[in-house]
């Protein structure tokens, strides 16, 4: 059994062709995801029963079922039922490239959502407060006082979750989708060399992973520019 | 719902396989959770430089590469190996079960290790050295104190490594496993109804997700029972 | 000035205040008029924070009648802004806005709230902190100031809303001792020029030198109360004369 680096060479190639797709999958996502988040949250410390009670049971079930199941839902099963068929989306969910993206961001969207909360419950009470005692509306005090501080908390964890997403985007290989997991599973199948193609494939995930952690230590250092180095 | 009628044993027996899985993946991922963490706390150089590129690889890559990679190698050295004593041998298969299981559990194994340092750091040193001074020798000092103050720290983030675990087994369909997915095309072949099958296989995964849930909270409470306040 | 003649900026009448089954205020009834100086004082737990907490609506009163400067609270949220437009509050944490800097927490509020343009706001906040005695700061960060100075950035972003009424909530109490007189020395400055304060504290000679009523509050209720003659030298009741001696000991 030997190694062919030949055929690492030559696939390596074929594989960035699927960085586009990869890419694409992974910003839209995050796009559509994030701003979701951004809903559901809102929604979930609205203090209206009606409004959080269904977001908590989403993000339940979302948080709760695999992302595979969630993806195979959206592709294999909404063309099942008719008024999906009617509907004004069919164009995007009869399409793999749509339906990956509904999917990814349905799905992150959730586990965001209860990132921002936990950002949001890491502002200091007595700052809120005192925004209040100052006669800032609770609008305001949201938009100026406790996003900024709950986005510089919620950091690590919204960096993790991209790294998650990112992973995440590979399973479109299963619905025909050609990413670089998609291609590279095609070489496979020709080729019979999984060790060199997947390894390759492994390493250029692995790059991206690491752009995108450092990409994110380098902003949370920026917005910590106030923060006070323990001594 | 009637199309599920039929099918319902076949799905009763997938999630077996299911549980199966997870149980057998969870003890190997404890296993190299604490290997690693052994590794990353020891105090040899090269012993600190593997469990660092294990968690980065495994943490990084998206799993259903990792599975991939793991199933069909595993196949070829396999095969290899068999052709030694038997060259007429084309092919031999690596059950995707053993496959699966040993590739999530390195997966989540990774992520574990990080919980299992950062809670082995986490104990109290006080404690150990009130060990130390009432005599417990080194071993019983792990035992006694080391152990019982671990497992309580790292309790909280491991359910959740427990339910990525859960939600990984759906992934071990792709490399041809028998459960609940693979029952659901079974059904759709039949029946013609995806989106009635698959939301069935969320099902069973959010009931899983649930169990798992509902287990860790009795942990959680029976592992701090000594801090309840008795009014 | 004459009891007639003596205009009403806060009143509180009968108020309770629950926190589930535990009572925090039990009928509290206090008047304060314009230009007076109260300092409130007494165990912890008795009540204090929570009442001055309630007069700008931090806290929501249960039962009584609270009116602060001709308007009553009573969850209409038009008189909560308002009061809050009128009344300051002072806190023992401070509670500056750790992601702007000093000058930038003290024109956020006018700009949000009273939508002052920028270059008026701007000049009167660098006023505001050459009247606390640190307009150096003005482009520093929260974190990067003493304890002292960050409390006196706090009563200036106070001021940069031309309140009626102060509010301090122990204000001295979480500084080391040596920052503790920069921080009085402003608040007496303000009190000198005639602003309406209540103030919960611990600091006697502050009270004695600067309050024209101290109250007394143990366990939810006004024990005792009087200008600080009377209450220092002539404390009426045994809790009061308890308190004292604790707290006049050292």
């Amino acid at each position: 059994m030997s190694f062919d680096f030949e055929l690492i060479l030559d696939s390596i190639p074929k594989m960035l062709v699927g960085i586009g797709l990869t890419f694409e999958l992974l910003f839209l996502s995050l796009a559509l995801g994030t701003a979701l988040g951004i809903f559901l949250l809102i929604l979930r410390i609205s203090g209206r029963w009606y409004l959080a009670a269904p977001t908590m049971v989403y993000i339940y079930i979302f948080r709760g079922t695999p992302i595979l199941v969630q993806i195979f839902i959206i592709y294999y099963g909404l063309p099942q039922l008719e008024f999906v068929r009617d509907s004004i989306f069919w164009p995007i969910l009869k399409e793999p490239f749509g339906c990956a993206i509904v999917a990814l961001s349905l799905n992150t969207g959730a586990y965001l959502s209860e990132i921002f909360r936990g950002g949001v419950l890491g502002v200091d009470r007595g700052l809120t407060e005192a925004a209040a005692a100052l006669g800032i509306s609770v609008r305001q005090r949201f938009i100026y006082i406790t996003s900024p501080i709950a986005i510089r908390l919620c950091l690590p964890a919204y960096s993790n979750d991209v790294v998650s997403l990112m992973k995440s985007t590979a399973l479109a290989s299963t619905i025909t989708l050609l990413d670089m997991m998609g291609i590279a599973r095609t070489i496979v199948a020709e080729t019979y060399a999984p060790y060199e193609v997947f390894i390759s494939v492994m390493v250029i995930y692995l790059v991206i992973t690491w752009a995108i952690q450092r990409t994110f230590a380098w902003i949370e250092k920026r917005m910590s520019r106030h923060v006070r180095r323990e001594a | 719902m009637a199309a599920v009628s039929g099918w319902w044993d076949d799905f009763f027996w997938g999630s077996l396989v299911v549980v199966e899985l997870f149980f057998v993946a969870l003890i190997m991922t404890v296993l190299f959770g604490l290997i690693g963490a052994g590794a990353k706390l020891s105090n040899s150089r090269v012993a600190k430089s593997i469990a660092s590129g294990y968690t980065i690889v495994f943490r990084g890559t998206p799993e259903i590469l990792v599975l991939l990679l793991f199933y069909f190698g595993s196949a070829i050295i396999l095969t290899a190996i068999a052709q030694i004593f038997d060259p007429e041998i084309k092919f031999v298969d690596f059950p995707p079960f053993w496959a699966g299981s040993f590739a999530i559990a390195l997966i989540i194994g990774s992520y574990a290790t990080e919980t299992f340092r950062g809670a082995f750091l986490g104990v109290d040193p006080g404690q150990i050295e009130a060990a130390r001074a009432l005599g417990l020798s080194n071993l019983q000092t792990f035992i006694y104190v080391r152990i019982p103050a671990m497992w309580r720290l790292a309790l909280p983030p491991f359910g959740n490594h427990m339910l990525s675990l859960v939600k990984d087994t759906a992934l071990v369909a792709i490399i041809g496993l028998e459960e609940t997915l693979f029952v659901a095309e079974q059904a759709i072949a039949y029946t013609a109804k995806p989106f009635t099958m698959y939301i069935v296989v969320g099902a069973i995964y959010l009931g899983f997700s649930t169990i798992i849930t509902l287990t860790v909270m009795g942990l959680e409470r029976y592992a701090n029972r000594h801090l309840e306040v008795w009014r | 000035m004459s009891k007639a003649d003596r205009q009403l900026m806060i009143e509180l009448e009968n108020v309770d205040k629950f926190f589930g089954s535990f009572q925090a205020l039990k009928g509290v009834n206090l008047t304060v008029g314009k230009g007076e100086k109260v300092v409130v004082c007494g165990p912890s737990g008795s009540g204090k924070s929570t009442l001055i907490r309630c007069i700008n609506r931090l806290e929501q009163h249960n039962n009584g009648k609270i009116v602060v400067n001709g308007h009553e609270l009573t969850g209409a949220v038009k008189d909560i802004d308002a009061v809050r437009r009128e009344v300051g509050m002072v806190f023992q944490s401070f509670n500056l806005f750790p992601h702007l800097t000093v000058i930038d927490n003290l024109m956020l509020a006018p700009k949000l709230v009273r939508k002052t343009p920028k270059a008026e706001n701007r000049k009167k906040a660098m006023r505001l902190l050459e009247r606390v005695k640190i307009p150096e700061q003005a482009d520093k960060w929260p974190s990067q100031l003493s304890g002292g100075q960050q409390q006196r950035v706090a009563i200036a972003r106070a001021l940069c809303m031309n309140p009626e009424i102060i509010l301090f909530d122990e204000p001295t109490s979480a500084l080391d001792p040596e920052m503790i007189s920069e921080v009085l020395d402003v608040m007496i400055d303000l009190a000198r020029e005639g602003m309406t304060m209540i103030c919960v504290s611990h600091e006697m000679g502050f009270a004695r030198s600067v309050a024209d009523n101290v109250v007394f509050m143990d366990e939810g209720e006004i024990v005792e109360s009087g200008p600080p003659g009377t209450f220092f030298d002539n404390p009426k009741n045994d809790r009061t004369k308890l308190f004292l001696k604790q707290i006049l000991s050292h």
